[in-house]
């Protein structure tokens, strides 16, 4: 018993590498110590501008707009969030913002899961002719002027739809959902087509509800790239401003210079004359309401995207 | 089981199915132009968009009327006249969805190709009668235009080429169908419909095509636009063919050459900065896994891959609170000197380069880590204790052993960064360009972006993203037969 306890103990393995610990020299101790600071520091680089913005928007006004808040939140309130549901623009483009990355993933996820498993099937006509077809389009494209007059032409300007259509076909995605049905074992599906199964009950009953892992990746990039959009917004709404999204809206705000007065109500127009608010605050509170969806759902995303980039290195 | 197993069932007969070819070969082409405003009948006056296609058209009455309003206003042509080329659109397009369903059943046995038929027949009869009305709506427009003697306003038009070649489409459709009938009709039918496998999944999969045609290759057909003449805020149109006059005013006038150069050299120098610091990512997975404590190890991963996921909008906004006139850095200036500091620090044209690749690597450099991670997780462990065994110390495991298995994910990495090397995306460049650095922060295709949606060159601005995408394509097949070459391996 002792001797095994012992032999556990001299062989015990370092949770990351399972190399045996022998013993550490000074170099290794100063090396260690060099590294995990600059780790350290990195990490802070990485987060500290967030808690910065958001420490801005929650502390005393006053002291925010004389430059007080770096590092300590003070006088803590939350009416510059209510104070942001009166500039109406914002409540827009937060509801076309949810709703294409709503439907524009679903769309997105329902659609790969679909066409990753259809290209799977080897029996289909043109086969390898079909699944390249989709996936040069990842490589080769006509350019964004081409693309632009092709939207134009295509009615696709100043519309909802032009957000949903072209992100329905998402060729990254199926080379994923492929990757991960083939690694689903083939008799569960033959079995099902010699009970009788058509193509499509073996993808609703058996192929889908497998793929959920991978599904669930894509859907949370998707979800996170719709979010984040920009440049379709940007090329596309120029006489519906209607249709801006969140990301555009606050890239306009940012870089009004002056003042964001004019799109606001009369109340918050006071509020700034009286130095209660200031265009800076509302830009950071802008940028925080932006920034929090996608910090919210990134503890739900982190197990996911290792597998899922995994499975991108794997080739098509 | 039963269908797939069965690899033969009944099909047309010797002359017939070249005629099926041949009239699915029209059906589809007929589906792509509904997309292609050339093809559309309905241009019944010229200040109709000439961006308009039949889609456009039956979709969208504003898009078809956007520049007659006047004309409407002042009562030179009625309401009546545009919703009937609406209406014709419509049905142009029901027929080539019905049509379409017959194409999709042709592909049966017997018994479903001879149901099938009536489809396109009936198709093509719709089409007919949009093309009825369209026609119906050039005689109304005519004669509106006549009346209140405005012809020139608005443009009068006949029936042109488009209008000719629609109906010439339908009526073939109807014809080759019709032949079909006559000849199928006599041929043996089974008990019921029934469709090969292999069809079938070629027809659940033809949706998802058609989408990816019209959004990723339709866009080659703006290619044409390069060569032909245009002048700033008029319509596109294909009037003059200027051969490659745009080719060579990119390099002919001065202004524009200076432009492309600056461009090149700021994209080059980007790319090549990203290239030359692509090894960062291999340094952080490696120093990273030298960290024991994986709870640590965890954190760090967590909250460096957190910057990928906020798009450069927000990565701008960030910049702007801590760098611009009132950010964290002048704060924290005023804190400790006790001086008023009021830099903006986003407005100079200094180390703009660096400065992008800074931002770029905050953003990515966790990320771009986790495939490294990963790999070096995969790592037979067995390696390293065999080292140790031997007396390498901790430098030499990492260049001897961990190193060389990262090399194969490296090198693929690297050769799709050297085919991407006039892509770098225009979202960054764009939200951190303003009036001071915008001359060191133009990148290629930020360039498209500001020339032809920003100043109107739509001619010269295709030509310059055509040239793109062909050297983008290149570099790409030539970075993967070198990577065929040295490692055996392609890279896409």
């Amino acid at each position: 018993m002792k001797a095994e306890k012992k032999q556990k103990k001299s062989t015990k393995r370092d949770s990351s590498f399972g190399l045996i610990i022998y013993k550490s020299t000074v170099g290794d101790r100063i090396f260690n110590a060099v590294n995990i600071f600059l780790f350290a520091v990195f990490m802070i680089i990485c987060v500290f501008p967030f808690y910065y913005l958001f420490i801005n928007t929650i502390s005393d006004n006053e002291l925010v707009n004389r430059g007080m808040i770096t590092f300590i939140p003070k006088g803590i309130h939350l009416s510059n969030y209510k104070a942001l549901l009166n500039i109406s623009d914002l409540g827009k483009s937060f509801i076309v913002t949810i709703s294409r990355t709503i439907l524009g993933t679903a769309l997105m996820v329902a659609v790969s899961g679909f066409a990753g498993y259809i290209v799977t099937k080897q029996h289909m006509w043109k086969r390898k002719l079909w699944y390249r077809m989709i996936v040069i389009t990842m490589y080769f494209n006509a350019g964004l002027i081409p693309w632009y007059l092709n939207m134009l032409m295509l009615g696709l300007t100043n519309s909802f739809w032009a957000y949903i259509i072209p992100g329905i076909v998402a060729p990254y995605n199926i080379i994923l959902v492929k990757t991960y049905v083939e690694s689903i074992s083939q008799e569960l599906e033959e079995s099902a087509l010699l009970d009788g199964a058509t193509t499509m009950q073996v993808f609703t009953k058996i192929i889908w509800p497998l793929s959920k892992p991978i599904l669930a990746t894509i859907a949370i990039f998707g979800a996170v790239g719709n979010w984040n959009s920009f440049q379709d917004s940007l090329l596309l709404m120029n006489s519906n401003p209607g249709l801006y999204t969140l990301q555009h809206r606050l890239y306009i705000y940012l870089n009004q210079a002056t003042s964001i007065s004019s799109e606001i109500d009369a109340a918050m127009v006071d509020r700034i004359a009286a130095g209660m608010l200031s265009n800076r605050i509302i830009k950071y509170s802008i940028s925080m309401v932006t920034v929090i969806p996608i910090l919210c759902v990134y503890p739900f995303m982190q197990r996911y995207f290792v597998k899922g980039i995994m499975l991108g290195a794997v080739k098509g | 089981m039963e269908n797939s197993a069965k690899t033969t069932l009944s099909r047309p007969l010797k002359p017939f199915n070249v005629i099926y070819w041949f009239q699915r070969s029209l059906i589809l082409f007929s589906i792509v132009t509904l997309f292609l405003p050339s093809f559309n009948p309905g241009r019944i006056v010229d200040k109709i968009s000439k961006y308009c296609s039949i889609f456009t058209a039956a979709v969208s009455f504003e898009n078809l009327t956007s520049k007659i309003g006047q004309g409407f206003t002042k009562e030179w042509v009625t309401e009546g006249t545009f919703r009937l080329v609406q209406f014709s659109s419509m049905a142009l397009i029901l027929g080539i969805v019905v049509c379409c369903i017959g194409g999709c059943m042709s592909l049966g046995n017997n018994r479903m190709r001879i149901r099938g038929i009536i489809f396109p027949i009936s198709g093509a009869i719709i089409m007919l009668g949009g093309m009825f009305g369209v026609h119906t709506a050039y005689g109304r427009v005519t004669a509106e235009l006549i009346a209140s003697g405005k012809e020139k306003k608005l443009g009068i038009r006949t029936e042109d080429g488009s209008f000719y070649f629609m109906l010439v489409l339908a009526i073939a459709i109807l014809v080759l169908s019709i032949i079909l009938l006559i000849g199928e009709l006599k041929c043996e039918k089974e008990q019921k419909m029934e469709m090969l496998e292999r069809y079938k999944l070629f027809l659940y999969m033809l949706p998802i095509l058609l989408v990816a045609f019209i959004f990723s290759y339709l866009p080659l057909w703006g290619w044409r636009y390069a060569f032909f003449d245009y002048k700033a805020g008029a319509d596109l149109t294909m009037d003059t063919f200027v051969g490659f006059k745009w080719f060579k005013f990119l390099f002919e006038s001065e202004v524009t050459r200076n432009d492309i150069f600056r461009v090149l050299k700021n994209t080059l120098a980007m790319s090549g900065l990203g290239i030359l610091t692509s090894w960062f990512p291999i340094a952080f997975a490696i120093f990273l896994s030298e960290i024991r404590s994986t709870g640590f190890r965890k954190t760090v991963q967590i909250l460096t891959t957190i910057p990928n996921f906020i798009s450069w909008v927000l990565v701008y906004a960030i910049a702007f609170s801590l760098f611009s006139t009132e950010g964290f850095v002048n704060d924290v200036i005023e804190q400790i000197t006790g001086v008023a500091a009021n830099t903006n620090y986003l407005q100079n044209d200094s180390l703009s380069w660096l400065k992008m690749l800074l931002w770029g690597t905050w953003k990515g450099l966790g990320w771009s880590a986790i495939v490294y991670i990963a790999a070096i997780s995969g790592v037979d462990q067995s390696l390293y204790e065999a080292a140790m065994v031997d007396g390498a110390g901790r430098f030499k495991r990492m260049v001897h052993i961990t190193v060389p298995a990262l090399v194969p994910t490296y090198c693929v990495m690297l050769m799709l960064s050297i085919a991407n090397i006039l892509s770098n995306g225009m979202e960054q460049y764009l939200v951190f360009s303003n009036a001071i650095n915008k001359d060191t922060l133009e990148v290629l295709d930020l360039y498209v972006y500001n020339l032809g949606i920003g100043g109107g060159q739509i001619p010269l601005s295709t030509v310059v993203s055509m040239a793109k995408s062909l050297i983008s394509v290149t570099l790409l097949f030539v970075a993967n037969n070198v990577s065929k070459l040295i490692r055996g391996e392609s890279i896409i």
